[in-house]
């Protein structure tokens, strides 16, 4: 936990303009978001600690957001009870999965100097 | 983790497609491979030039995800290496050209250039900068590049294995046009070779004391961390470690030995070792603080190499300030340093603990000369009381012991000197240790007479030296004379001086304390263990038997006795077995005489039967000797009044005279004589029949010793001659009532040499049956050994008594042969073979 960072929280925007408050650390699962938010790159994301994803509408980013605190909360544990997912949005929730880097959380190993 | 649970609900849930939001003014909405590359390379050159505060990472993020959903993401790969490539050559190189001046090239080249050291650390730090921000810009640049790229290397690169990251592959660019490029169009070297130059130039500048940029040469070396030598990014093949370390090791080498000669110019091993010991910090700090803490152990495997093992020996051996002078002086310091350092190159710190051997060896012989070269004649010993006279030269006896003492003493004071050194300096080692010990038993060892001296310290202590002392003192004393006896050798030799002593000790009521006594007997018991002191604790046994029998047999006396007036007899009883020999009478065994002989007056010969019959009552199948040698008595003298005399030869005088007990037995002889008759030596003897030597020794003591001279002789000289005659000396005059008439003892304290010859001898004929014990028990468990096997066994049974010669051993062998103990089992044609006869 970086200490001296601008807020603990991040605002997350869905396409059709809904914001979710995260924790930002809970958002560290994601690389992208990660990447995005990285006060040492300077992007806009970074500086506003706002991230507005175009291609995700409102119900799936409920989502995104319930696992991005679901992975937080129970990140050290072994026994952890399962995640309702709805299957309407399952296909879209997976596309979102994709998009956020969600399939290889350990990705990001670079090191900046 | 997430589970759906789709196609299980009554209401027939349906899975909605993945669908769009629309977002007309989006600029990448729907947009092909040029419209999302031309957004992406306005940004990389807004990222290039820390501009991207307007750019949102989503947008970028996405624009490349599309180019690749639309498997397009070869195109984009190739084209960001391109412009980045371009980059390069637009904007970086030109800068990097410009720092490389001719100066700084030729820093690498040619140190020694008419540039002053200042002047080229100041070039070099301009280098150093201007390269740094060149790879932090691109660093920073190439990680933001990389992560809006990151769906370029999930969705393409990691596609196929032997694609690298998009990373990996433009930072590399750094290495390929920069590092590796060749500016100066006059040199043939690259950047990376200045580089490295200009890193190792700024070192030794430091190493001679100059300050530098720690940080800023710490970034450059961490920028040839994170740059590898192919694209494999293998942990090896670092630009550090396969370009710098290797140059940098090669550097300290040069250096450090070009110092070490230096150093040994100047011939001062102190200074050598406190350099080395400041060099070994430095590089420790410099791993820490301006390149990489693995190297660490390799620059000092360098110092090791080059500063300390080289010349190791040469430094060691210096006159002045080597080993040996710091041994002499007592450097602690430099001593301490110097285990610390050869401690580092040798576990078995070999050059160290040959010339402390050698020291402690030359210094032990040194003692042995020494106490060779002074004359002890003259008492100069620490309050000795010479002999009879006050200021008189000192007999030879009290010579010995003074020369025994010094010689203890100067051992125990070596030995202090290297235990401080062991303690302080060599962090108690054990190999150090067992080297010194080892020298200590050889020196002492090799002194003949260290058994005696030791013995002899012992007995002078418990005699005088404990008197007063604390008992915490008197445990120091205790603890040096174990740490001698340790290094003893001939342990046997030992036993036989230190019995001897004790007896004496016993015998006269020379001890100053007897708990002290048995205080060193249990310390040696458990040194050498129970067989050694057995004869000891014997002695003690002696004595406690025996005062009981002499209160038993008073009380007896006091029953029985009727009335009649008794000689007070205080008997010692001796068991014959546990006290030496010459104590027991037995000291001319081979000799005409086999036992002291006496004949005693009746008064006592009836004593000596009333006694004999009162102990055998008690005890069955014993037999008593009278032991005359090492008694003594109290006789009441009365010297008549002379006449014509004033003073207090005028009155009659009572004197109460402690003689030997021979001494008693030849004064007794005077009562039955008239007044002024004389007896000759010759007289005396035959009426004594006591042993011409013992007689003479008995006469000294009350006829020339000027305290209790109760005899007269003619003539008046000092020594005893057969055909001397002695009289009542009628005008004794003494200024005490009781008087000690001085002991000349058969057993003098101090051996001549042919009485040490006689020890000796006696000491190996013990020896030879001890081996033989040794060999015999060996062989019945072993059955079948070969010569050598068999001396190491034996060797290695007596190392706590003894060190047989191996001829002894040999000798003992043929004898059992002979004795038909052992065979030599001749079918199998092992002539070296033994075998136990049963």
């Amino acid at each position: 936990m970086a200490s001296g960072e601008p807020s603990k929280y991040v605002t997350l925007v869905s396409g059709d303009g809904f914001e979710f408050v995260v924790l930002r650390e809970a958002t560290k699962v994601s690389p992208i978001i990660s990447g995005m938010i990285d006060p040492r790159s300077g992007f806009a994301e970074a500086r506003d600690a706002r991230c507005v994803f175009q291609e995700i509408s409102s119900p799936v980013l409920d989502k995104v957001v319930e696992y991005f605190h679901y992975w937080y909360q129970y990140r050290d544990n072994d026994d952890v009870p399962d995640m309702d997912i709805p299957v309407e949005i399952c296909l879209e929730l997976l596309a979102a999965a994709d998009y956020l880097g969600l399939d290889q959380a350990t990705m990001n190993t670079r090191q900046w100097s | 983790m997430i589970s759906g649970r789709g196609g299980s609900g009554a209401r027939g849930a349906r899975i909605r497609p993945p669908r769009r939001i629309a977002r007309p003014n989006a600029p990448a909405e729907g947009a092909d491979f040029d419209a999302c590359w031309e957004l992406l390379r306005e940004a990389l050159r807004d990222i290039h030039n820390k501009n991207c505060s307007r750019l949102s990472f989503e947008e970028l993020y996405r624009a490349a995800y599309k180019i690749v959903l639309k498997k397009k993401g070869d195109e984009l790969y190739n084209r960001v290496t391109k412009f980045e490539e371009e980059w390069f050559a637009e904007n970086v190189i030109p800068k990097i050209e410009q720092l490389v001046t001719r100066s700084l090239v030729n820093i690498g080249e040619d140190r020694s250039a008419a540039t002053s050291a200042n002047e080229r650390r100041q070039t070099g730090e301009k280098f150093l900068k201007g390269l740094r921000d060149t790879w932090d810009d691109h660093n920073m640049s190439m990680n933001m590049t990389a992560d809006i790229l990151m769906y370029l290397d999930r969705g393409f690169t990691q596609a196929d294995p032997n694609r690298v990251s998009i990373f990996a592959t433009t930072i590399a660019l750094f290495r390929d046009h920069i590092l590796q490029s060749k500016l100066d169009a006059t040199s043939d070297r690259s950047v990376v070779d200045i580089l490295i130059s200009v890193i190792l130039d700024q070192i030794d500048m430091e190493r001679e004391g100059d300050v530098i940029d720690r940080t800023l040469i710490r970034s450059c070396s961490r920028m040839l961390s994170c740059l590898f030598q192919n694209q494999l990014e293998n942990e090896h093949e670092k630009l550090y470690l396969v370009l710098f370390e290797p140059k940098f090791i090669e550097a300290s080498e040069a250096y450090y030995k070009a110092e070490c000669e230096h150093l040994l110019r100047q011939a001062d091993a102190s200074s050598w070792l406190r350099h080395t010991e400041r060099r070994l910090g430095e590089e420790t700090d410099r791993c820490g603080t301006t390149i990489e803490l693995e190297t660490l152990p390799k620059v000092h495997q360098t110092i090791d190499n080059h500063l300390i093992k080289s010349h190791l020996d040469e430094f060691l051996a210096l006159d002045v300030t080597g080993l040996r002078w710091m041994i002499d002086n007592d450097k602690f310091n430099d001593l301490s340093i110097l285990y610390r350092l050869v401690s580092r190159i040798d576990e078995d710190k070999t050059a160290l603990k040959n010339i402390v051997q050698r020291r402690v060896m030359e210094l032990g012989h040194e003692i042995e000369k020494t106490l060779k070269g002074i004359d002890f004649s003259m008492g100069l010993a620490e309050g000795e009381e010479g002999g009879e006279g006050d200021k008189k030269p000192l007999n030879p006896a009290a010579q010995q012991t003074a020369a025994a003492i010094r010689w203890v003493d100067d051992v125990l004071r070596l030995k202090d000197k290297f235990d401080a050194i062991l303690k302080e300096c060599f962090q108690e080692d054990l190999v150090l240790q067992a080297a010194v010990s080892k020298s200590f038993t050889e020196f002492i060892n090799v002194f003949s007479r260290c058994t005696e001296y030791v013995s002899l310290f012992i007995d002078e202590n418990l005699k005088r030296g404990i008197r007063g002392k604390t008992e915490a003192e008197v445990d120091i004393v205790l603890e040096k004379a174990i740490v001698l006896i340790r290094y003893l050798q001939d342990r046997d030799l030992f036993q036989t001086y230190y019995q001897r002593h004790l007896a004496r000790r016993l015998l006269h009521n020379k001890s100053e304390s007897h708990d002290v006594e048995k205080q060193i007997i249990s310390r040696m018991k458990q040194e050498l263990g129970q067989q050694f002191t057995s004869k000891f604790e014997g002695m003690f046994r002696d004595l406690v038997t025996s005062s009981e029998l002499t209160t038993g047999y008073r009380d007896h006396m006091n029953v029985a006795g009727e009335g009649e007036k008794t000689i007070d007899l205080n008997i010692s009883v001796l068991t014959t077995n546990y006290w030496p020999a010459e104590v027991m009478g037995r000291s001319t065994q081979i000799g005409a005489e086999s036992r002291v002989t006496c004949t005693y007056p009746r008064e006592v010969s009836r004593l000596q039967a009333s006694f004999e019959q009162f102990y055998l009552s008690s005890r069955n199948g014993r037999k008593l000797t009278w032991i005359g040698t090492t008694g003594s008595a109290d006789v009441k003298c009365v010297f008549p009044a002379i006449p014509g005399k004033s003073g207090a030869l005028a009155k009659e005088r009572r004197y109460e005279i402690n003689v030997p007990t021979f001494g008693m037995v030849v004064l007794l002889l005077f009562n039955d004589l008239e007044d002024g008759a004389s007896l000759s030596f010759e007289e005396i003897q035959a009426k004594t029949s006591i042993s011409t030597n013992d007689l003479m020794r008995t006469l000294t003591a009350i006829a020339v010793a000027p305290k209790s001279r109760v005899l007269a002789k003619e003539p008046l000289t000092k020594s005893i001659k057969p055909g001397d005659k002695f009289t009542f000396n009628n005008s004794f005059l003494s200024k005490t009532v009781r008087i000690k008439a001085p002991l000349i003892n058969a057993v003098s304290k101090v051996e001549d040499s042919t009485e040490r010859k006689t020890t000796e001898d006696k000491a190996n004929q013990s020896r030879a049956h001890v081996v033989d014990a040794a060999i015999v028990r060996i062989m019945k468990s072993r059955k079948e050994l070969s010569h050598a096997q068999l001396v190491s066994e034996v060797l290695n049974v007596l190392v706590g008594r003894f060190k047989p010669d191996v001829s002894l051993i040999k000798k003992r062998i043929e004898d059992l042969i002979t004795r038909e103990y052992l065979e030599r089992p001749d079918e199998d044609g092992a002539p070296s073979m033994y075998r136990y006869v049963a």
